[in-house]
């Protein structure tokens, strides 16, 4: 019996590797089928061709300078935003915990908004366009603004819950409530608006991997490696932190600590994506629970999954917002919960993906 | 081995006290039983034992080290917990009790922490369960899981919070059983609550009074009287002796 039960324990360990290598094998060949497609309709010899910096200029540039940062944004942000949610879900025993529900997003539209509608628009007067608006005097300044107001309110959150000593109820409601005040500042500003500010600036929402950059994608990828990392390193404790407080106190695991670390690590993964790319909503909902129900709360196996779902679901949301868009792409936010919703309520509803 | 004098906690500055003075004596192998009221400070003391609050004073000493000062690791590897309510989240029987480790492995578990993984499902019969996923256990199941998790810490002292509350006869039995099998062969201390007050004196070697946040009569089962219990818990029973065993019932003498 006892080695039935030892191959039985080994066949679900290799079911979840072989899981995980299915997973990193499908962002590999969604994101060269992500470089594939565009509006500029090149052949895929054409693209291979570009890929090996042979080719038209035109096409080597389409290639490396515009489809390979929106692909790499992709699988960065993807996975980023998607671990995110997975770490706030465990962190606050709630499974409605994400960036967007702790407020985060929300800072980060303010602070976009406030960098669009005032400054560039109101009190810079860069004129009457559009791209004047988005860029303003710096490329960088808007998604600096949105940065700076995320983290102002992690950290008022986190402070908040300092003096509660992290009840992760607390910790939920400060950040819909915080979040409420943000949403509540942005309409503020937006009700100030000039017509093109505020088209701007709800064009900011949306959002984009097209104004991914080499740089940004650096910066993206430094910051969640180093979260996904510390986050890989903590996947027991965090498996402790699934049977409650006190249950992982007693077995030696520094709960407040880690809850404090995770959750800023977490934090400034989402605020990093969202300033550079917009708001890509729902990520962080849909691919943490799709794993945990496919593959099981194991953190040594539902970190990697999430990642890598994540990463999945923004290529393929990327892809089919340039097919569809016709020209233009459709914002990949609105593409990801279009796409992932029906299949969430699919997971949700249905028990034959019961981990078992 | 447990030795705690004069501890006194509350939860803020302006709260009132929920533990005071409170002196516990407790040796290798001996089960100790908290006996109260609700609210009357159980659940409280064990979370000082167990570090998951910090006490404003006294003493929490184990084999005369202070495990105030020891760090999270070192008092894990000494104090187990087996929780009132238990919920695992989705992993295996094998990762769940491996989990109970984490004190020894730190990042990411060895063999060793395996083998003795699987000499704790051995001994406690649950081999045939290694593989499943402990969520789609029953309440009596999971019960043993945590014990089995509680025993992969290595411990001297365990700590049950009411061990029976929610079971059904049968599986309260069987934990009772188990825990008693744990301090006798394992020589290790078990210090739990229960409200059953026959159960208590069934498995019990020593006992603890508590009310309003204070230890009242500490002993063996000769301390178990009428007057004791009228005073804990403002109930009358009646302690009859029954061919040499003592049963305690519900209701005064009829007058």
């Amino acid at each position: 019996m006892r080695m039935n039960m030892r191959s039985d324990l080994e066949k679900n360990r290799r079911k979840n590797v072989a899981a995980i290598a299915v997973l990193a094998a499908a962002v590999m060949a969604l994101a060269l089928v992500c470089l594939f497609v565009g509006s500029s309709h090149m052949s895929i010899a054409e693209c291979f061709a570009a890929l090996a910096k042979k080719g038209s200029a035109a096409q080597v540039r389409i290639i490396w300078n515009i489809r390979i940062p929106r692909v790499l944004a992709a699988i960065l942000a993807g996975a980023g935003l998607s671990v995110s949610g997975l770490i706030m879900q465990t962190n606050l025993n709630n499974p409605m915990a994400s960036p967007s529900t702790l407020g985060v997003s929300n800072a980060a539209v303010f602070g976009a908004n406030l960098s669009i509608i005032a400054f560039a628009g109101g009190f810079l007067d860069t004129g009457n366009h559009l791209s004047s608006y988005t860029v303003g005097a710096n490329p960088y300044a808007t998604s600096l603004m949105a940065f700076l107001f995320s983290a102002l309110s992690i950290f008022l959150i986190l402070g908040l819950c300092r003096i509660r000593a992290f009840q992760p109820g607390v910790v939920v409601l400060s950040g819909i409530a915080i979040g409420s005040v943000w949403t509540a500042a942005t309409t503020i500003l937006q009700f100030y608006a000039t017509d093109v500010g505020l088209s701007a600036a709800v064009i900011w929402t949306f959002g984009d991997l097209g104004r991914a950059t080499y740089r940004t994608d650096w910066i993206m990828a430094v910051v969640v490696a180093v979260g996904i990392g510390y986050f890989a390193l903590m996947s027991w404790r965090f498996n402790a932190l699934l049977s409650g407080d006190a249950a992982a106190k007693s077995m030696g695991v520094a709960v407040d600590r880690l809850r404090f670390v995770s959750m800023l690590l977490a934090s400034v993964i989402t605020a990093v994506c969202v300033s550079f790319l917009g708001i890509i909503g729902f990520v962080g909902i849909i691919c943490p629970h799709v794993t945990k129900k496919l593959l099981g709360h194991d953190h040594r196996v539902s970190i990697p999954a999430s990642a890598l779902s994540g990463s999945m679901l923004l290529l393929l949301a990327d892809t089919l917002s340039r097919s569809i868009g016709n020209g233009s792409a459709l914002p990949v936010g609105a593409i990801t919960s279009l796409l992932g919703a029906p299949f969430f309520l699919a997971i949700i509803f249905t028990r034959k993906g019961e981990h078992n | 081995m447990l030795a705690i004098k004069d501890l006194s906690f509350r939860y803020s500055r302006h709260s009132p006290m929920v533990l005071q003075g409170v002196d516990l004596e407790l040796e290798d192998g001996e089960i100790g039983i908290l006996l109260g009221k609700n609210g009357s400070g159980k659940t409280t003391l064990f979370k000082n034992i167990l570090g998951i609050q910090k006490p404003q004073g006294g003493s929490i000493c184990f084999d005369g080290e202070d495990l105030l000062k020891m760090r999270r690791q070192e008092r894990a590897r000494r104090v187990a917990y087996v929780p009132q309510s238990i919920h695992f989240g989705a992993l295996s029987v094998f990762d769940t009790v491996l989990m109970g480790r984490v004190s020894y492995f730190g990042y990411k578990a060895g063999k060793e922490d395996e083998d003795a993984v699987w000499a704790i499902l051995r001994d406690m019969k649950l081999e045939d369960y290694a593989a499943r996923n402990v969520e789609q256990l029953s309440g009596g199941e999971r019960q043993k899981i945590a014990i089995a998790r509680a025993l992969a810490q290595e411990p001297q002292l365990l700590v049950f919070d009411e061990p029976t509350g929610n079971l059904d006869i049968a599986n309260e039995q069987l934990i009772i059983q188990e825990a008693r099998r744990v301090a006798k062969e394992k020589n290790i201390g078990i210090l739990t609550s229960l409200h059953d007050l026959n159960q208590a004196l069934d498995l019990g070697d020593r006992f603890f009074f508590m009310k309003d946040g204070q230890i009242r009569h500490a002993g063996g089962p000769e301390i178990v009287t009428e007057a004791v219990i009228r005073e804990i818990f403002d109930a009358e029973v009646r302690i009859v002796d029954m061919e040499g065993e003592i049963i305690i019932i519900n209701g005064g003498q009829k007058a």
